[in-house]
């Protein structure tokens, strides 16, 4: 078996990223070129996203360390990038990007949290404070569409910027399943229950319409089993991979279907620091 | 059984595929563990035992010097050999015949941890001729050299502890071991020979009894060197004062076997075989996985010691990114990461070092799990 560094493992999880983000540039960007709905530099906006995220990342890490690190801190921002809403703000996204970059490194020493998901989610909030609640990007919200399962299975879905494409989700997963340090079971678990509670809402209601859901399976994969933020015991993983797909399945009808997992992810990826808030205070107890 | 591995091997030692001989050594180190007052120039006799340590030589008391000795730093006398090799000591040469008597012999030759695995009333002997560490070829060079002695001493012993079941366990990629014992092995017809696949660990008593479907409750594990050291002393009636060491690592010109005088000081090896070609390496005793980082070349050779790793110092350790590698492949279900952290030794722990081979992060988490923090301790 050959042993794998940090940042080896960080440079194969960017290049599964690769695939994704460049189907984003053709759906988010050269389909709505193509239509004359934006300009040239505009096609390549899922690109800019992650790159000012690394940008950010290695501005930072220079004034900490005065050194460039290849990091999970890489991953993270690459992730946060393509998890943007289509209709973002880049300057908007930018600052905040920055500000809370900066403050998680701080909250991160006393909180244990998905941090993905927590500038996710924010950066989000302020953005629908400024532009409209949408995940559509120019042509989904000027047309009207119906998906079949293949434009699903394909990512022609209405859903983040670089996360539709369910095809290179998969493809990315099945390299990573033989991987030794990729956490397997999450994302097998997370997926196993949404699927299940799809099928019987399908059967219940005749809606398909959550059975397909890119960023679910976006998110169980790259974003549930990143390393720092995930259990370590296979039960626990097993515990935390279902305990996802039936509260982002609950979330999905009741609030949105592309945040409700990302938000699952980050209030579960607070629990530990209940539990060890627990153990403190009863270590002081007795 | 957890799913075993193959360790990737290193592309950067060029091991030598002879084995030096080195038996003329101009001191040696002999641990003093108990209370005996020796004075300057006071003669020592070849094969006299001092505290479960004989001494390999004859000449004259030198000086003392600390060395180190399973995992602590312990008194030694030097020796600077007289080059006649005298004795006065003589053995008995009847023939044992009962397990009481080789007890009884192996006694006198301060053989105890043979003694402890000579249990009577087991259906299964297992001879192992697994060398775990990467680069190690202890086992595997005896059983080629030595193979008739080695076939012979094991049918004597299965006479002698009355065992049912003989398998002698040679891994899969050691051709030159299965060709040598092949040729012999039709004048033992109750030795079984088992391939085994080239698997890190497989060699372990656990492991081995699983592969091969045998109790462990009803096995007795010796390895190829053990029963070449009860052909010395109990058929040959001879003292062991040679042992074939490995001395291998990235940070040596060459790596090599050799069978070496015991109490021989590691410096003086490598200044006659080899070079050291780093300015800064570690020197790991008992090898690089399973083996303790002492940071000097001040070894001896004891009996414990069966092969030095000396590698270029392990890359800086990062931040842990707690994938859980270390927890998933430990063979013995401890979370060596929790450990760590918590600095707590885990008396589970059996040393074998997975943890610390497949860390992304290349934390030393043995160390702690392990409790091999001696350096701090004599810092």
């Amino acid at each position: 078996m050959k042993k794998k560094k940090t940042n080896y493992l960080v440079i194969e999880n960017i290049i599964l990223l690769i695939p994704l983000i460049i189907y984003g540039i053709f759906k988010n960007g050269y389909l709505i070129y193509e239509k004359g709905y934006i300009n040239f530099y505009q096609i390549f906006k899922p690109l800019y996203l992650p790159l000012i995220g690394i940008i950010i990342k290695l501005i930072i890490d220079l004034i900490r360390y005065h050194k460039i690190k290849i990091d999970y801190n890489l991953v993270y921002v690459i992730l946060i990038g393509m998890i943007m809403p289509y209709n973002i703000n880049i300057i908007i996204y930018s600052i905040s990007l920055l500000i809370l970059y900066i403050i998680t490194l701080f909250l991160e020493r006393h909180l244990k949290f998905n941090k993905v998901c927590f500038i996710y989610l924010i950066i989000i909030l302020i953005n629908f404070y400024f532009n409209k609640f949408t995940f559509e990007n120019v042509l989904e919200s000027k047309f009207t569409y119906s998906f079949t399962f293949f434009d699903l299975l394909m990512g022609r879905c209405i859903g983040s910027i670089s996360t539709t494409s369910i095809i290179f989700s998969l493809l990315a997963f099945s390299y990573l399943t033989f991987s030794f340090y990729y956490k397997k079971d999450i994302p097998l678990f997370i997926n196993a229950s949404y699927i299940i509670l799809s099928i019987i809402y399908l059967l219940i209601t005749k809606d398909n319409s959550y059975l397909l859901n890119s960023e679910v399976l976006f998110g169980s994969i790259f974003i549930a089993p990143l390393p720092k933020y995930s259990p370590l015991r296979r039960i626990n993983q097993i515990i935390y991979g279902i305990s996802i797909g039936i509260f982002t399945f609950i979330l999905s009808i009741f609030f949105n279907k592309v945040i409700s997992i990302y938000l699952v992810i980050f209030i579960i990826s607070l629990i530990p620091n209940i539990k060890s808030k627990r153990k403190v205070s009863n270590n002081v107890s007795s | 059984m957890k799913t075993l591995i193959k360790i990737n091997e290193n592309p950067n030692i060029n091991m030598v595929g002879k084995i030096y001989e080195f038996i003329d050594p101009t001191k040696i180190y002999i641990p003093i563990l108990t209370n005996t007052s020796f004075h300057k120039n006071d003669y020592v006799y070849k094969n006299n035992y001092y505290s479960d340590y004989i001494s390999s030589i004859s000449g004259y008391v030198s000086g003392s010097k600390k060395i180190f000795l399973n995992k602590k730093f312990v008194n030694a006398l030097e020796i600077t050999n007289d080059f006649k090799e005298n004795s006065h000591i003589k053995r008995r040469k009847k023939k044992i015949t009962n397990r009481e008597e080789l007890i009884d012999n192996l006694k006198r030759f301060c053989l105890f941890d043979l003694i402890n695995k000579l249990d009577e009333n087991k259906n299964n002997l297992i001879i192992s001729c697994v060398d775990e560490e990467e680069y190690s070829i202890n086992e595997f060079m005896r059983l080629s050299n030595n193979y008739d002695e080695i076939l012979m001493t094991i049918d004597f012993l299965s006479k002698i502890l009355k065992t049912k079941n003989i398998t002698l366990a040679i891994k899969n990629t050691n051709a030159k071991s299965i060709k040598n014992v092949k040729s012999i092995i039709g004048s033992f017809p109750n030795i079984k020979i088992v391939l085994l696949p080239d698997n890190y660990l497989i060699g372990l008593k656990t492991n081995l009894c699983e592969f091969l479907n045998l109790k462990e409750d009803d096995s007795i594990l010796f390895t190829t060197n053990e029963i070449y050291d009860l052909y010395t002393t109990s058929i040959k009636f001879k003292d062991i004062t040679e042992k074939y060491v490995t001395i291998s690592g990235d940070a040596l010109t060459k790596s090599f076997l050799i069978n070496v005088k015991l109490g021989t000081s590691l410096k003086e090896i490598i200044k006659k075989y080899c070079k050291i070609k780093e300015k800064e390496y570690n020197v790991y005793v008992n090898g690089y996985m399973q083996g303790v980082n002492v940071n000097k070349e001040d070894v001896i050779i004891t009996k414990e010691i069966n092969t030095i790793v000396i590698n270029k110092n392990r890359e800086d350790a990062t931040e842990c990114i707690n994938c859980g590698a270390c927890y998933k492949i430990c063979p013995v279900n401890i979370n060596p990461k929790r450990c760590y952290f918590n600095k707590v030794i885990n008396p589970k722990c059996i040393g074998c070092g997975l943890c610390n081979y497949i860390c992304p992060a290349n934390i030393d988490l043995k160390k702690v799990v392990k409790g091999d923090m001696y350096e701090e301790k004599e810092n």
